[in-house]
């Protein structure tokens, strides 16, 4: 009774050389290779203390972010003449110290 | 609250899973059915039967399902991440994105899922997110090198150079065995590595590094290249020199080549005769390399301009090289070269005639006539009577020529007749029916005359026969940009702006797709190892919509929404519409158009429907599958008459507008063209945007200062009751174009 | 005219140059698949005399050769093979396609120790077969029934790189003598 399933096979190019493209491209997203072997030794002591490495560099790489209070008002007045979605007029806010003018003139000043 | 499953139903959900894996998703359904007969309310299995849904093409159903079991469970992790699935497959990345940090904060350690979120992070170029998920990847499986290049990719992207640089040594200190000399997965590793170090800026070190590191790299061309640019950067010329003449042994074609040899061997630009040694050394030794003989007309003035022409033309008019004059043309822009080829052809010319007698027509003398034909053709040099004759002498001596047929049409091009260009390079095209550029020509003619259907016509000639929809949805299937640009192009003038609009919105589509096609390779290319070609593909894909295939179509579709705007308000489209054709409709015309378009649509749905309906469930399952992909596919709005009856002309244009300023602003009928769209829209500090962008393009352009005017006009009598911090931007900014 | 590298920037026109001359066309995708399996492989003829029409112009490309190594090849040997090549009819007799193909070839056993290359032609397109056998050295391996999607048939065609990898061999012993 699996007859109607059997045969579930999408419909194949006609000619060898469309059916070489499509096999190739419908393998770009296999994803067995990602189990395959390192193919080389690798040290595992050494990983595990590169690792570490890694991790202790990057505690000294967060970047301080700067408070700047944003008006409100401002945000609309941005999204509404601008057409920016509201996270991007914070961001713009936010990089002229919540001066709407200034922010509003850098946008429209051309940067070449 | 998640409800067990019984071993068997347990078994049953594993088995919904490999069938969707495998694509069989009638059996994935049929099992999926078979455990939510017991119990209904399963969150997982409902979710599992949303994504083979959605495979099958039943997107809405898919998501109001996938949601109905999200609200049964939300702490599934599999509801979240089929959510996410569904909202990738439909492209929704944003979206996709969030459901997947959920399902992975419901399931920490799942790989799946994190893969799955890490390629949806790249793809978004959200790097900072992207160095996280990689991060987490390579801590769980540290003895995969791709997962070490892909952190380094990572940081590099996000331009964190230094750590990136420090991921890759770091994996090369943990492997204890020697690579193999085949290994290219190393090999590229290595000279990703290099391109790295370059970037930093630090020459002398990325120079050591590939002296040391990479002298094995199976690159060849990759290692030498590079360390002709590291000599030259470094100042270190003789040694430059000597790398830039192995290059050039290996490929004497390579202009950038010549050019750097000679300033590393400190020939100035007007040493022509220093200059034209070098290229007389490698023209000796390659007697078939062109660019040593071409290249030197570009500097070489006067006399030795003269007689190096006049071998050069000589040697190439002999062999009868129909690309001569297409490869001179440009020297054009220098007044005496202007002056001196023709007469040289010209010499030529009588000199052959006098000596030859029934050679090879396309050789010699014919090649002479075709060479001054095309030359008053040319815009530079246009004398169209002239053109006229040579090249009717040039047919007269081989009527069978194609090219000189060609050449022949583009000259009625020229003096405006349409339709004769048209019917001379169908002519040329009927000479030569094997060969599809004629073949293209041809069509291309019959656009520009605006047979619109004879062009496509043409154009199946060459397209798959066995193309559902015929030559038309190949083109688009291939993707066929010029077509489908010049197509819209002609429906535009004859006044069908349902089909012009539905070809430029296609062109929009394709770029999407364009886009999307770099999905797979964020994995892919990390498998292959070919890194740096990875990266120039990220690179290039991010500037993807400055392409002139795109800003063509998106001026077209921006102007021509700008004039179905202006017809309501009384003023006739001034952009593109020539005033044939359907082109007097008024808004009674608009109306009807709506409604027709509604009813069309209504049509299709209703036969659709019947279609459905009418199937049998037990049919054969290939045959029915191409069906509904058929049907999938089927285009509910073909002639564009939706679109055309589009009631926010203006609002639909941005889809165009937006690109294009973002990706071009140095165009400045982009910016023109801009200008006009948010003047009508109101936003009058975009429009000033525009104005400004425009204005450091091109200063000169007229149409600066009128803008200018208009918006001051525009704005002045509402600056009273306008916000102020609104009022002082504009004022700010119009100052700054008015007051230069 | 120069002869280059392919690069992914350049694919739309590459695109473009084979629909306007060729009958068989791919997906954009197909193209980038290329570029980022085997980018050492695949070279493009620019116009380079054309000067630029605008801040976002795009090297005309006047021909190509795309390329690739056969991946799973059935005789067990590594071979390159010729996916596509196309030159402008505007642009022949320049010798653009001979020397697209060895730059190809050159890249194929220096990079991925190709022993031969193959390739794919009409059994009707006789200036392409002319040009792989008599400029290129190819040989008829076999003809293979209706390849192509109207029912041609293709000949298969080989060229053996023996002559490359004697180079190289050569090159290498000259640079770092036996010690």
């Amino acid at each position: 009774t699996s007859g109607d399933i059997e045969d579930e096979v999408q419909p194949t190019a006609k000619s060898a050389e469309d059916r070489k493209a499509a096999a190739a491209l419908s393998k770009l997203d296999a994803r067995g290779d990602d189990d395959g072997s390192p193919g080389r030794e690798i040290d595992q002591e050494a990983v595990k203390n590169a690792m570490s490495a890694l991790d202790n560099k990057k505690v000294g790489e967060k970047k301080e972010v700067k408070k700047v209070k944003v008006d409100a008002a401002d945000v609309a007045l941005l999204v509404e003449e601008l057409e920016l979605s509201k996270i991007k007029a914070t961001e713009l806010l936010k990089a002229h110290d919540g001066n709407a003018v200034a922010a509003m003139t850098a946008y429209i000043t051309p940067v070449f | 609250m998640p409800q067990p499953l019984s071993s068997r139903e347990a078994n049953l959900f594993r088995t919904v899973i490999r069938n969707y894996e495998d694509k069989q998703y009638k059996r994935g359904l049929k099992a999926a059915e078979q455990i939510l007969k017991k119990n209904p309310r399963h969150a997982d299995t409902m979710s599992m039967k949303a994504l083979i849904m959605n495979a099958q093409g039943k997107t809405e159903e898919a998501f109001s399902l996938a949601k109905e079991a999200l609200t049964i469970d939300m702490k599934s992790h599999i509801c979240w991440h089929v959510y996410g699935i569904l909202y990738r497959t439909n492209k929704n990345f944003d979206e996709a994105i969030k459901a997947y940090k959920f399902a992975l904060k419901l399931e920490p350690e799942s790989q799946q899922i994190q893969r799955d979120l890490a390629i949806l992070q790249i793809q978004m170029r959200d790097y900072q997110g992207y160095v996280q998920s990689r991060d987490v990847m390579l801590k769980a499986r540290p003895h995969l090198r791709q997962n070490w290049t892909a952190l380094a990719i990572a940081y590099h992207l996000e331009g964190n150079l230094q750590q990136a640089e420090n991921i890759l040594t770091t994996y090369e200190k943990t492997v204890t065995s020697a690579p193999l000399k085949t290994d290219f997965e190393n090999s590229e590793a290595i000279l990703y590595k290099n391109s790295i170090i370059a970037e930093t800026g630090d020459t002398a070190r990325a120079l050591e590094h590939l002296e040391t590191d990479a002298k094995n790299c199976l690159d060849r061309l990759a290692v030498m290249e590079l360390r002709a640019q590291y000599l030259t950067q470094l100042g270190r010329k003789d040694e430059a020199a000597k790398a830039y003449r192995a290059l050039l042994e290996r490929n004497p074609d390579r202009q950038d080549y010549y050019k750097s040899l000679t300033e590393v061997l400190g020939i100035r630009g007007d040493d022509e005769q220093g200059l034209g040694a070098v290229y007389a050394e490698y023209a000796a030794k390659f007697p078939r390399c062109d660019a040593a003989r071409r290249l030197p007309l570009d500097f070489l003035t006067g006399d030795a301009f003269w007689s190096a022409a006049k071998a050069y033309l000589t040697f190439m008019l002999d062999k009868g090289v129909p690309s001569t004059f297409a490869n001179l043309k440009h020297l054009y822009a220098d007044s005496s070269k202007k002056v001196i080829l023709p007469a040289l052809a010209e010499e030529y010319l009588a000199a052959k005639e006098k000596a030859e007698a029934n050679a090879d027509s396309s050789k010699g003398v014919g090649a002479a006539l075709y060479f001054l034909g095309q030359h008053y053709s040319y815009h530079m040099s246009r004398d169209l009577a002239k053109a006229t004759e040579f090249v009717a002498r040039a047919i007269e001596l081989d009527p069978k020529n194609v090219d000189f047929r060609m050449t022949k049409a583009r000259i009625f091009k020229h003096q405006g007749e349409l339709e004769k260009a048209s019917l001379a390079m169908d002519e040329a095209r009927s000479l030569d029916v094997k060969d599809r550029y004629i073949n293209s020509k041809a069509a291309k003619y019959q656009l520009r005359n605006n047979e619109n259907e004879k062009a496509l016509a043409t154009m199946g000639l060459f397209t798959r026969a066995e193309t559902v929809g015929g030559p038309l949805a190949d083109l688009m299937d291939m993707q066929c940009m010029w077509f489908l640009t010049e197509d819209g192009e002609a429906y535009q003038r004859r006044g069908n702006y349902g089909m012009a609009l539905k070809r430029y919105h296609t062109v929009a589509n394709i770029f999407d797709i364009w886009q999307e096609d770099q999905f797979d390779f964020h994995s892919f290319s990390l498998r292959k190892g070919q890194i740096r070609a990875y990266i120039s593909m990220v690179r290039w894909e991010d500037q993807l919509r400055e392409h002139p295939f795109f800003s063509r179509a998106a001026l077209d579709a921006v102007k021509l929404y700008l004039a179905m705007d202006d017809k309501p308000h009384g003023t006739n489209g001034v952009n593109g519409a020539d005033g044939k054709g359907e082109n007097g409709e008024d808004a009674a015309e608009r109306k009807k158009a709506v409604k027709k378009a509604k009813k069309e649509a209504q049509k299709a749905e209703r036969e659709a429907a019947e279609k459905a309906a009418k199937q049998d469930p037990n049919k054969a399952g290939a045959q029915k599958a191409k069906e509904a992909e058929d049907t999938k596919k089927k285009d509910d709005d073909p002639n564009g008459l939706r679109l055309a009856a589009t009631q926010d002309p203006l609002g639909d244009a941005m889809k165009f507008l937006n690109p294009l300023l973002q990706f071009s602003p140095l165009n400045v009928e982009a910016q023109v063209v801009g200008f006009e769209v948010f003047m009508r829209r109101k936003k009058y500090l975009l429009a000033l945007r525009c104005l400004r962008s425009a204005a450091a393009a091109n200063k000169d352009d007229a149409r600066v200062q009128e803008q200018a005017k208009r918006l001051r006009e525009a704005t002045q009598p509402l600056l009273g009751s306008m916000n102020p911090k609104l009022k002082k931007a504009l004022e700010t900014g119009l100052a700054a174009v008015m007051g230069r | 005219m120069d002869i280059r590298l392919l690069r992914p920037s350049d694919i739309p026109l590459i695109q473009h140059a084979n629909i306007e001359n060729l009958p068989e066309n791919y997906f954009l995708k197909y193209y980038l698949y290329h570029a980022l399996s085997w980018p050492q492989l695949s070279y493009v003829a620019v116009d380079a005399s054309r000067p630029k029409k605008s801040a976002y112009d795009y090297p005309k490309i006047v021909g190509y050769v795309l390329a690739k190594m056969e991946e799973e090849p059935a005789d067990g040997v590594q071979h390159g093979h010729i996916t596509s090549i196309s030159v402008m009819r505007t642009h022949r007799k320049l010798g653009i396609a001979e020397k697209l193909m060895r730059q190809s070839q050159l890249a194929m056993v220096e990079t991925f120790g190709a022993h031969y290359v193959s390739l794919h032609v009409r059994v009707s397109n006789q200036a392409a077969i002319h040009l792989y056998r008599e400029t290129l050295g190819f040989q008829t391996e076999k003809t293979e029934q209706k390849y192509y999607a109207d029912g041609e048939d293709a000949f298969c065609m080989k060229l053996e790189l023996s002559a490359i990898r004697e180079q190289i061999r050569e090159a290498a012993a000259r640079d770092e003598p036996a010690g």
